[in-house]
């Protein structure tokens, strides 16, 4: 396993030293004194393993394909955004936009998350076992978005196939949101899923299930108020 | 005997076909194209160029050298742009063009040593083999981001609103969301996409410093960052985008195009280019970084001539768009029967959003795009970059420059005062410089 010290060095250096260890056939790499630096392990393109021991600032595993990066703090803005596969695990929270229009992979989020959690997102699995924000999942075209504990305002709003499941209470669904019964098949995916990253969390049969309305899809004017309320 | 026929000037055909639609739809009207108003505020054409006479000698216009090299991106990358010529062409999506319309640009630009621009969708492959110059594009709606394929772009463009409808996002309608796009995108097929206004993982511009930085590090420092921004309040946001570190600047006026759109964002919104290009270089001069930071404009870019006059008030390049795509026969009079069946004729057709471009341009039907050969179309843009450039080239030799970049507002003056206020140089037949 490679040891990398931020110490004082610029995150231009740190990411540099990464990719020199990767180059030079690490497959574990431990990153000390991330000291909530922006920018940490972006555009990592292996399937290695990255420990950021401590907080990370903004974007921090952005542009990823295929690493397993843990953060054992917590995580600021845009974690792993338009990541395409791998794991991202944070011990902590995040910030605003964590996990924002990934098209694969899991993000994992062991304590809350803030605004616009899944916005965007394309693809892929967001977990948070905390409790989430305003407008998380907003305008979500895939993938699946689960938050164990409450959802704030504005859920799910404008979704297109997009599945959200919320194990708390839902401030205020988005607009076209729509609260449905999980499936059997839901049900058993948040189980086993659940199991693997969350021990205690709620049981899959205890979410709801929130999907688009569709009334967004395609302009209809019988639907004129929901639009007016959208746009 | 018959009365004379008056129309009311101020509910005009067009404003009563516009009010009877609306009243028939509940819906906004949405078009593609870009405005289509009558020109009453100051444009390029409201300039000339002051060529040599006994004050300044000309070039030899057919012997003597005049250097097109154009070179952007120098402020921090590694590895700016270097082009043979200082037109290029703008970001439009596979999705809005149809896949021959894309790789005829790239083609085209390529064969005249210039730089094509991905769009709002993710990159096609084809257009990267095809291309000499790629810039990758990442707008808000983040459709088709591929890390794999922003390393191979030559630049990144972080975009933040194009002239069109600055301040909203895009707009693409599901009869152009096909099986491949909404693959390549990640979408449901057939379904509209009112894509964000807003990027999904930064909101103002103190966050934006930290987005470029992270595309710095995605891609190793190697490539330029450009920032591109509809013409809004351009002042301020050039000075913001150059404080975010962006090594290019594109600046894109309200006569900027677009394959769909609320027709109403593309025709009262926004300032025009003209404008536009002369508070860019006020911004970047007033911060010291005219130069340093280069500046694309866009919007409207007709010829060699607006092209000209652009890079004389201080743009190092300029983005065309429509002018493309009329070069690959766009409102070409050809298939005529199906414009018509579009309620257009052509010169006249607007209907990008449709899907059904008769030309093969603007459609994912795959007959319809049989109608766009690759290899003409690519000679057609390349002939039309080809002649942009001689146009520049002339206009240039003519006011005595011996490099295109060297043009400078000294070289014009204005045939209004409008322009003379915005451009701040002089109304001809005066020496003087009005609101000065």
């Amino acid at each position: 396993m490679a040891e990398i010290t931020c110490g004082s060095r610029s995150t231009r250096e740190i990411n540099a030293d990464i990719r020199k260890a990767l180059a030079a056939g690490e497959r574990e790499i431990i990153v000390r004194e991330p000291g909530a630096r922006h920018n940490l392990g972006v555009g990592i393109l292996e399937p290695v393993r990255i420990r950021f021991a401590g907080s990370v600032g903004y974007y921090c595993a952005g542009l990823i394909d295929g690493p397993s990066i843990e953060i054992t703090g917590s995580a600021g803005w845009g974690l792993a955004e338009s990541m395409m596969s791998g794991e991202v695990v944070v011990r902590g929270s995040s910030g605003n936009g964590a996990a924002a229009a990934i098209r694969g992979g899991t993000v994992v989020i062991h304590g809350d998350a803030a605004a616009r959690l899944g916005v965007s997102i394309k693809g892929g699995t967001v977990l948070v076992a905390g409790s989430c924000g305003y407008m998380a999942g907003f305008m979500g075209q895939k993938g699946r978005l689960v938050v164990c504990g409450d959802a704030g305002d504005a859920f799910a709003d404008s979704l297109y196939e997009t599945a959200c499941f919320v194990g708390g209470r839902i401030q205020g669904l988005g607009t076209d949101a729509v609260v449905e019964a999980p499936t059997p098949e839901d049900i058993a995916w948040l189980d086993s899923t659940l199991a693997e990253y969350f021990p205690g969390a709620p049981r899959g049969k205890q979410f709801q299930k929130v999907v688009a309305g569709r009334k967004l899809w395609n302009f209809d004017k019988r639907e004129w108020k929901v639009w007016q309320e959208a746009l | 005997m018959r009365d004379v026929l008056q129309a009311s000037a101020t509910f005009q055909p067009a404003v009563i076909e516009d009010i009877q639609a609306k009243a028939d739809s509940g819906l906004y009207r949405i078009r593609g194209w870009g405005t289509l108003r009558e020109r009453r505020w100051a444009t390029f054409d409201d300039l000339t160029f002051l060529p040599c006479s006994l004050t300044r000698i000309p070039l030899e216009g057919y012997r003597e050298k005049c250097s097109t090299r154009t070179v952007l991106g120098t402020r921090f990358a590694r590895n700016p742009i270097e082009l043979d010529i200082p037109v290029m062409i703008t970001g439009m999506s596979w999705g809005a063009l149809s896949y021959n319309a894309k790789v005829a640009l790239a083609r085209g630009a390529r064969a005249v040593g210039s730089s094509n621009t991905t769009g709002d969708g993710g990159m096609l492959m084809a257009e990267r083999e095809n291309s000499r110059t790629l810039i990758y594009e990442v707008l808000p709606s983040r459709y088709g981001i591929n890390i794999h394929h922003m390393r191979m772009a030559d630049a990144i463009e972080l975009t933040i609103g194009q002239g069109a409808k600055p301040g909203t996002g895009g707009l693409l309608l599901g009869s152009k969301v096909s099986d491949m796009i909404a693959t390549q995108r990640d979408l449901p097929v057939g379904v509209d996409q009112r894509s964000p206004a807003r990027h999904p993982d930064f909101l103002g511009p103190d966050d934006m410093i930290i987005k470029v930085e992270e595309l710095r590090e995605a891609t190793d420092g190697r490539v330029p960052i450009l920032i591109k921004m509809g013409a809004s309040r351009v002042f301020d946001d050039v000075k913001l985008a150059a404080k975010a570190g962006a090594d290019i600047i594109v600046v894109d006026g309200m006569e900027g195009g677009t394959g769909a759109s609320p027709a109403i964002l593309q025709e009262h919104t926004g300032i025009p280019t003209l404008a536009a290009v002369c508070e860019a270089r006020a911004a970047l001069e007033d911060i010291g970084l005219y130069g340093e930071v280069q500046l694309i404009i866009a919007g409207g870019i007709r010829d060699g001539v607006d092209a000209a006059k652009a890079i004389a008030l201080g743009a190092d390049a300029v983005y065309i768009g429509t002018a493309a795509l009329i070069a690959l026969n766009c409102n070409r009079p050809l298939y005529v029967e199906d414009y018509q069946k579009l309620g257009t004729e052509p010169h006249h057709c607007h209907h990008c959003h449709t899907g059904r471009c008769p030309v093969g341009i603007t459609t994912q039907d795959t007959e319809l795009m049989k109608r766009l050969d690759i290899e003409e179309g690519a000679d057609r843009v390349a002939n039309l970059m080809r002649a942009m450039t001689l146009e520049i080239q002339m206009l240039a030799r003519a006011c005595g420059k011996s490099d295109i970049h060297h043009l400078e507002p000294e070289d014009m003056a204005a045939l209004s005062m409008e322009a003379s206020a915005i451009c701040g140089v002089p109304l001809a037949g005066t020496r003087k410089v009005f609101g000065r």
